[in-house]
């Protein structure tokens, strides 16, 4: 998997219905500065790591049933 | 009225009430004396509705034989709760005005119960953040260490409580805006099983985590304001320490945690052996990808209730929640699909640890309240943000929805309060609260009060 390009989250933006973000907080995401949440390509690669573990027929989480 | 009386259980409370050793007026006018006092400092409160409690407080009939279990009992909510005819301001800029037209389910179960209802405490914006940081509203300050953070999200929840504003508080659980602040404040939290309580006229941040949850002085008032959220529970009958089977996960729920807080839960353990408990180690499901899977269902989540708000009003947020949402935006619908299944997957793992365990015991956060403006926390070498740090053991439980409280169990040298963390079987919320009121009554811990003028 390639590293995110800014002009990917500028075309999901405006592409594809998306809320108006500014310039600044798509560069965020590509090159976070506030340090409040992982920076999105940290989270991107762990996702990646997610997308290769097989969860087999395990459904969505939903309510929790009284036993 | 008697010394320490704004520190008084809800249990010392209804016995003074009965006996007219004090009136409700008399309470509601010792907490608004001390909002007065503390209000400023303590950053609590957002709003305040006095006028209303003193009404309410005036027109109590007290009735013997069928007290309503917190009549005359004054509360407070975080200002994420709808309270009819109150703002709602969410701790935000983008919600001033937001007059609720009825009460969120929560406060009106509390109300029916008798309680007196006093007014809105301050939080992170939104409840994105456990530092309880906020820009508006304050940052609301630990009570034992002005210097340092009451936690949050539920910040002004934990610091009303530690200040003596009020006797108990609501507060919301998405990864351990409950627990965490109150075990740093030296309180009880208690998070109910996902759903038990409801969040209907509760301002969402991610439907799959939020919980309601309850800060009080001890785990006996936790079951209290419990039973008057959901009249339907009852108390479960066991609360015996002997032959409990107490499970002590291996690995992450101990690791890069300050070693007096390791021993404060080593204390613990020792006691409840000594108890005929029998501690047995557990392995948790694996940690690595959980805070990946908490984000990625958070985020989408909080963009979607959020999105209703921000045509017209994105500026009025805080940068750093608009980034937040930003990256909600960005992620694609089968990686949150996935992370919902991965929860899927650690309620399965945990239903076969809890076949071999009543419960089990682990600290409630790995640091002492950090100092206010702290970005990162350093433990065993290792930084880590501050956020991130107070709610490392909390989260994983609002993703399996299991019950968890936290109670006070040793203080740190640094004159910091230190929380154990007990977590019980879905929808054995009953027994888990029974629990924790056998150690707070056995173990008999006793945290000394702040130090407030």
């Amino acid at each position: 998997m390639r590293k995110i390009q800014r002009q990917t989250l500028l075309g999901i933006r405006d592409q594809m219905g998306s809320y108006a973000w500014e310039d600044a907080e798509i560069d965020e995401l590509v090159d976070p500065k506030l340090g409040i949440i992982t920076g999105f390509q940290d989270l991107l690669d762990q996702l990646e790591q997610l997308r290769r573990i097989d969860l087999e027929s395990i459904p969505p989480a939903g309510d929790i049933s009284r036993p | 009225m008697k010394p320490g009386l704004a520190y008084a259980s809800i249990t010392e409370l209804r016995h003074l009430l009965q006996a007219g050793d004090v009136n409700a007026l008399q309470l509601v006018e010792l907490y608004a004396e001390r909002i007065a006092r503390h209000g400023e400092i303590s950053k609590a409160f957002i709003s305040l509705d006095l006028e209303a409690a003193r009404d309410k407080a005036q027109a109590r009939q007290p009735c013997a034989d069928a007290t309503p279990a917190l009549d005359g009992i004054p509360y407070a909510c975080k200002d994420l709760f709808d309270v009819a005819g109150q703002v709602t301001t969410g701790g935000s800029k983008v919600l001033q005005g937001n007059v609720a037209e009825r009460d969120a389910v929560a406060v009106a179960a509390l109300n029916r119960a008798g309680a007196i209802y006093l007014g809105k405490n301050n939080l992170h914006e939104f409840a994105y953040g456990a530092t309880g940081e906020n820009t508006l509203y304050g940052t609301a300050p630990n009570p034992y260490d002005h210097a340092r953070l009451a936690g949050g999200s539920s910040s002004g929840s934990a610091a009303a409580l530690g200040f003596g504003l009020c006797a108990a508080a609501l507060g919301t659980d998405t990864g351990g805006s409950v627990r965490a602040p109150a075990a740093l404040c030296g309180l009880v939290g208690f998070k109910p099983t996902f759903g038990r309580v409801s969040t209907e006229g509760v301002v969402p941040y991610s439907w799959t985590l939020d919980h309601v949850g309850t800060l009080t002085r001890s785990a006996g008032d936790a079951a209290t304001v419990f039973r008057a959220l959901l009249p339907t529970a009852s108390a479960s009958g066991e609360s015996r320490l002997e032959g409990q089977v107490v499970g002590i996960p291996r690995g992450f729920f101990f690791e890069r945690c300050d070693s007096e807080i390791l021993d404060s839960i080593d204390s613990l353990m020792q006691f409840l052996r000594e108890a005929g408990a029998r501690l047995v180690p557990i392995d948790m499901p694996s940690m690595q990808h959980t805070r990946t899977v908490s984000l990625t269902v958070q985020m989408p989540e909080a963009l979607s209730y959020h999105n209703r708000y921000l045509e017209e009003r994105g500026e009025l947020y805080s940068q750093d929640f608009r980034a937040g949402l930003a990256l909600g935006q960005c992620l694609l619908a089968e990686q949150y699909i996935r992370a919902k299944r991965f929860i899927e997957s650690y309620r399965r793992e945990m239903a076969v640890i809890f076949a071999g365990v009543d419960t089990i015991l682990t600290p409630t956060t790995p640091v002492i309240a950090p100092v206010i403006g702290a970005v990162e926390v350093s433990v065993d070498g290792v930084g880590e943000p501050a956020g991130n740090a107070i709610t490392r053991y909390t989260s994983f439980f609002n993703m399996t929805g299991h019950p968890a409280i936290t109670l006070p169990c040793g203080m740190h040298s640094a004159g910091l309060p230190i929380g154990a963390q007990l977590i019980g079987r879905h929808h054995a919320d009953e027994a888990l609260l029974d629990l924790a009121s056998r150690i707070e009554t056995d173990y008999a811990f006793k945290l000394p009060l702040p130090d407030l003028p």
